[in-house]
């Protein structure tokens, strides 16, 4: 059993792990078919509890392997899927530009991730179904824009129907946890020495300590 | 650092494997795949060797119904109807002993398929919806339906949402007349019962009891006995407690059960609610294809909600076999 990882660890040098949430019928599942295979279809079928897709891409040179959860929207299905919040690195917020009730439930979205979701989860906010005719769109992109700064996140209007900014949306929000991760990475050995450091100091403190005793 | 969590690779390779029963899924020899309607509309598609086996299948169930007919024959027509021993002292004791024999053939007969056109009667005696639907006035289905038309609730507004997303395709419940039946029913259920109002994965199993019982009266009685007899309780109330109770009684299951999977699964980091949710809440219309549901369905009717785990645990063990 402990084989197979090691020949699966040569096949990516990042997991991220990605959650679509969002209400009913936003197109978070459309979203997801779109960007995993590349396909659309209106014959879409309701998504129950949970479900998951796997992409792996290519950013700056470094193979990233995107584990992205799919919820289900209906309200009482949170108990299910907030056990899922806490491993995501990243939350893709839909809603459906044409429909009012699911933008405006974005706040409760954002309540959910920060009950259950970590600290550090990145976010973006994503208003799909922007191909739908002009008169048909409920939410102006400038009350989108506007909600995302609010939050201090970044924000896409995407069309799973005519892949309008889907791979942006995907790629954009891969690249921040990228770099996320790389920054720990990176503060991970100063930070080694910084405790050997205090160590010494504490050394030092006991010496003098010591030293004032005796 | 993240390239240690591969392991969740691995519990994705087994979820593949479980989805070999997937119609749509296509084993390594489809050179030549065959495509077809199934009994109850569904399309299936597979290669050669898998219309082989369901051909098979095919065959068994006509020799079942055949069985059955026989007995018709021999014990007289709705013999099945008369298997509970009665609780009142008027029967005679051989009576007694031969609603007890009935019983134990009919269990038999039950898990070796019910024949298609038999389903709906025997459902809806032997699940007790035909008892139910007695105890209110006949009018009951018709002035529930009428009451509630054209109101306006979340449950509706969810239930309008997931008319177009339930077996879409289907050449019968993909159409304005299939919509309308599937919403009148989920409607007038979630009318009667609040708690449960409407939650999603009642409609794919509301559609395919529409599609086994033919009327919508008879499916409504058929939800309404599934959801308020033959199930855990709160399976599909607002937390969904029950559906959560069932998640974790299945995981202790297995782990007694099947020791050696469920070892497997954990090392591999693979939670089996991923994939028992949804089983559980649509009593696997969505996973299986039609016909092996329905057989699950026909022994969930008669020996009730303890045949889910019966069925995952079996799931679970398709790949060692």
């Amino acid at each position: 059993m402990a084989a197979p990882p090691a020949r699966a660890r040569a096949d990516y040098d990042y997991l991220i792990k990605l959650l679509l949430i969002g209400d009913s019928g936003v197109g978070k599942s459309c979203l997801l078919l779109r960007f995993s295979d590349g396909s659309f279809t209106t014959s879409f079928i309701t998504t129950i509890g949970i479900d998951f897709k796997i992409r792996t891409i290519e950013l700056d040179g470094k193979r990233i392997k995107l584990q992205i959860w799919d919820t289900a929207g209906q309200e009482r299905f949170r108990t299910i899927t907030t056990a899922y919040y806490r491993g995501a690195m990243g939350i893709l917020l839909v809603y459906d530009v044409t429909d009012e009730a699911s933008f405006n439930n974005i706040r409760n979205w954002i309540r959910n991730i920060e009950q259950h979701a970590s600290d550090n989860v990145n976010k973006i906010l994503v208003g799909n179904k922007a191909d739908m005719d002009e008169s048909k769109r409920a939410v102006p992109t400038s009350k989108g824009q506007a909600l995302a700064d609010e939050y201090g996140i970044k924000f896409f209007e995407t069309s799973a129907k005519t892949n309008l900014n889907v791979e942006e949306v995907f790629f954009s929000i891969a690249r921040d946890i990228k770099q996320r991760l790389a920054d720990t990475d990176s503060k991970a050995e100063p930070s080694t020495i910084k405790i050997n450091q205090d160590q010494s100091g504490g050394a030092g403190q006991a010496a003098q300590k010591s030293a004032c005793c005796g | 650092m993240y390239g240690t969590k591969s392991k969740i690779d691995l519990a994705f390779e087994y979820q593949s494997q479980v989805a070999v029963l997937r119609p749509s899924i296509h084993s390594r020899r489809a050179n030549l795949t065959v495509k077809f309607q199934d009994l109850y509309g569904f399309t299936v598609e597979g290669n050669v060797d898998d219309v082989n086996v369901l051909n098979e299948v095919r065959e068994k169930v006509r020799q079942q119904g055949r069985v059955w007919w026989a007995l018709e024959a021999s014990k007289g027509a709705n013999w099945y109807l008369h298997t509970t021993i009665g609780q009142g002292s008027a029967l005679t004791s051989s009576l007694k002993f031969s609603a007890l024999a009935n019983a134990i053939t009919l269990k038999k007969l039950i898990r070796k398929g019910i024949p298609p056109v038999l389903r709906p009667k025997i459902w809806f005696s032997l699940s007790g919806a035909a008892k139910k639907k007695s105890t209110v006035p006949d009018s009951y289905y018709d002035d529930l339906t009428k009451a509630v038309e054209g109101k306006v609730t979340p449950a509706t507004r969810q239930i309008d949402h997931d008319l177009p997303r339930t077996f879409p395709g289907h050449p019968w419940l993909d159409t304005p007349e299939g919509h309308a039946a599937l919403r009148r029913v989920l409607v007038a259920y979630s009318f009667r019962d609040s708690d449960v109002g409407y939650c999603q994965g009642l409609n794919y199993v509301a559609a395919l009891l529409l599609l086994v019982m033919k009327t919508e009266e008879d499916a409504f009685w058929m939800l309404a006995v599934l959801l308020e007899n033959v199930l855990v309780n709160d399976c599909y109330t607002n937390n969904l407690s029950g559906c959560h109770v069932e998640q974790r009684v299945f995981k202790d299951l297995l782990v007694k059960k099947c020791p050696r999977i469920a070892t497997h699964l954990e090392a591999l980091e693979f939670d089996v609610s991923l994939v028992t949710t949804e089983w559980f809440l649509c009593l696997f219309s969505k996973s299986l294809p039609s016909e092996t549901t329905l057989r699950v369905w026909d022994v969930i009717f008669y020996e009730g909600a303890k045949v889910i785990f019966n069925v995952a645990l079996a799931i679970f063990k398709v790949p060692l076999v």
